[in-house]
């Protein structure tokens, strides 16, 4: 699976005019910052309800720009009633940061 | 130009709602953004929108309990969903709380502005066809009570013309509510702020009437002590309806159809003349046209006048509209009367739905205070009305004449004497005599006003006396003789009396006053 689905942030900078497409890649890593710390928050407390918000948030804003493999690790901390995991919030970060990078060669 | 749609997107992800926006930007909608379901709910109620874009998962409630909380609150937008959670359920569950798409994240521009297009014009739709509903079922409109199909065209038709200057001409039978219908005009207008003044053409003298309308100066004629405004100086911005305006004399006409041309006038005895800006209502009960032909009415006059035609439905072809009246003038009379009625038994509003009503709605007041000043108790029931509407036959189809508005149809008036006292009668404890006489009477019979009772003597019989002769033959005459013999006999009923007379026959008493005029310039009446 590619980090970013070159269809979705193809079409994205297609439809959208570049200066609105750059506005939407900032706000998306300013999301990112936000919902990561709270996805670590939610996992050391064991805050299983605030995990899965912050994680359906992440999945949600990952999928608007194409961001496929942080989108599918996220999903994997929005369902069930498991404690959340350390390890998935790491792999959060990780998928993440990979998403980070490939948007930013994309808009270089 | 129409205001654009309003779009209230409800996301809490900064992102997501960066890129709705985004793709929004150029599809002409006016956009509020609301990141948690409080306050999505508090812009919805401040700024009502045309429709939602919903994300379910907020961090305050979920985006289901938002939309119930929505239609709680009458909130109608158009509900779309918009989730990350592709699964059937949350589908079906989101079409089931009243959403009318659903988009799955990451949606591209195309479905987006497409789904949000589908759902405005469904929304639009919804909303016309609403307007539509709620307009055909209107049962009362600026003073009108009715809900039949006739006064809905009547109603649809006043707003059409109110905001237009165009001159509206009424016609209906007595009793149809035309002087209703001018006002009605005037309040649905740009000009409702103004005034609305009104002039019986009929009930004023000719040699008058030019003043009453274009007032006059101090010394235009015996009389004219001061200056005076007429009607038309004070209807200026707002409107002048002219009732009964095929009584007016022809030289009046000719003076009016300059006024209604230029908006201009000489008041009697000025030198100058003044400009005013009138919207002009006129109304008769005649049929204009015949008057044209005839020659009693001016024929330049007619079509300056006669721009928006108003045919007012005769309440017999109202359909069930005279059991809405009358309810309604039962609340109004009880309360006026201090009696305690607050319904009609359904055999009495059979009764009252039967019956022909030749005199329409002012017959329906008369009789309804009537049975309110006579009676007592909380329900009209069919035995306190009018023997003559328990006597009626079916009503004739919309249009045709009354079936009792013939004179020669003899008709039972009621006249009822209370007792001063009650008075101890054997086989009755009634303390109300009444006594039925059988008289023809014009169409519409009223029923006397209570008298003082003469002393009433222990051996009279019993005071309950129904006397009910039979019907006279009938015989079918001119109606201008029918008239003059029924306007003679209601005069030789009350004494003389005009104003009683033409209490009886239900029609102006100006009326009873210019026919007596033309009768003796005919020389027919000594």
């Amino acid at each position: 699976m590619p980090v970013l689905d070159p269809d979705i942030a193809g079409q994205l900078a297609e439809d959208l005019p570049r200066e609105d497409f750059l506005r939407i890649i900032r706000t998306f890593q300013t999301d990112l910052a936000r919902l990561t710390q709270e996805l670590v928050g939610a996992a050391q407390r064991g805050d299983i309800r605030a995990f899965q918000q912050a994680a359906h948030s992440l999945a949600g804003a990952s999928a608007a720009v194409g961001a496929t493999r942080l989108e599918a690790a996220a999903r994997l901390g929005m369902a069930g009633a498991q404690p959340p995991s350390p390890a998935l919030a790491a792999q959060i970060g990780t998928e993440a940061e990979a998403a980070l990078a490939a948007l930013a060669a994309l808009t270089a | 130009m129409s205001a654009p749609p309003r779009i209230l997107l409800v996301e809490d992800t900064p992102a997501q709602a960066e890129l709705a926006k985004a793709l929004l930007r150029d599809a002409g909608v006016e956009i509020r953004h609301a990141e948690t379901a409080g306050q999505a709910l508090a812009d919805a109620l401040a700024h009502p929108p045309d429709a939602i874009l919903l994300d379910l998962e907020l961090p305050d409630f979920s985006g289901f309990e938002l939309m119930r909380k929505l239609r709680a609150e009458g909130v109608e937008a158009a509900v779309i969903v918009v989730t990350a959670n592709a699964s059937v359920n949350t589908a079906v569950e989101a079409m089931r709380q009243g959403a009318v798409d659903f988009i799955v994240k990451p949606y591209a521009k195309a479905r987006l502005t497409v789904t949000l297009t589908n759902a405005l014009e469904k929304r639009a739709l919804t909303q016309e066809l609403k307007t539509v509903r709620a307009q055909l079922s209107r049962d009362r409109f600026y003073g009108f009570i009715g809900a039949s199909a006739p006064m809905q065209a009547i109603y649809r038709t006043i707003e059409s013309v109110a905001a237009s200057r165009a001159s509206v001409f009424i016609t209906g039978e007595s009793g149809t509510g035309k002087e209703l219908a001018a006002e009605a005009v005037h309040k649905a207008s740009p000009r409702a702020a103004k005034p609305f003044v009104a002039l019986n053409c009929g009930a004023i003298p000719r040699d008058l009437l030019e003043s009453e309308v274009f007032g006059h100066v101090k010394g235009a004629f015996t009389g004219a002590t001061d200056n005076r405004i007429g009607a038309a100086r004070q209807a200026d911005g707002g409107t002048l309806f002219l009732d009964e305006i095929g009584e007016m004399p022809l030289e009046m006409q000719v003076k009016l159809l300059r006024f209604v041309q230029t908006g201009s006038f000489q008041p009697v005895g000025a030198s100058r003349t003044e400009k005013v800006d009138v919207r002009f209502v006129c109304a008769t009960n005649r049929d204009p046209l015949a008057e044209v032909e005839a020659g009693r009415f001016r024929e330049d006059l007619y079509y300056r006048l006669y721009v928006v035609p108003l045919e007012l439905p005769p309440l017999r072809a109202r359909d069930a509209d005279a059991v809405l009246i009358a309810r309604a003038l039962l609340t109004q009379a009880s309360r006026e009367e201090g009696k305690r009625f607050r319904g009609f038994a359904p055999e009495a509003e059979r009764a009252i739905l039967a019956y022909a009503w030749p005199g329409n709605v002012r017959q329906l007041q008369n009789v309804v205070r009537n049975v309110v000043v006579l009676h007592e108790g909380e329900q009209v029931t069919a035995a306190m009305l009018p023997p003559m509407l328990l006597r009626a036959a079916p009503r004739a189809p919309a249009g045709a004449a009354p079936a009792e508005a013939p004179a020669v149809a003899p008709v039972v008036v009621p006249v009822v004497v209370p007792v001063a006292a009650p008075v101890a009668v054997p086989g009755s404890m009634a303390p109300v005599a009444e006594v039925q006489l059988a008289l023809p009477a014009p169409a519409p019979p009223v029923l006397a006003p209570p008298v003082a009772a003469p002393p009433v003597e222990a051996a009279l019989p019993p005071p309950a006396v129904s006397v009910e002769l039979p019907p006279p033959p009938v015989v079918v005459e001119p109606l201008a003789v029918m008239e003059k013999r029924l306007i003679l006999a209601a005069l030789a009923e009350t004494a003389q009396d005009v104003s009683r007379a033409a209490a009886l026959l239900q029609i102006n008493p100006s009326t009873v006053y210019r026919k007596l005029q033309q009768w003796k310039a005919a020389g027919e009446l000594l």
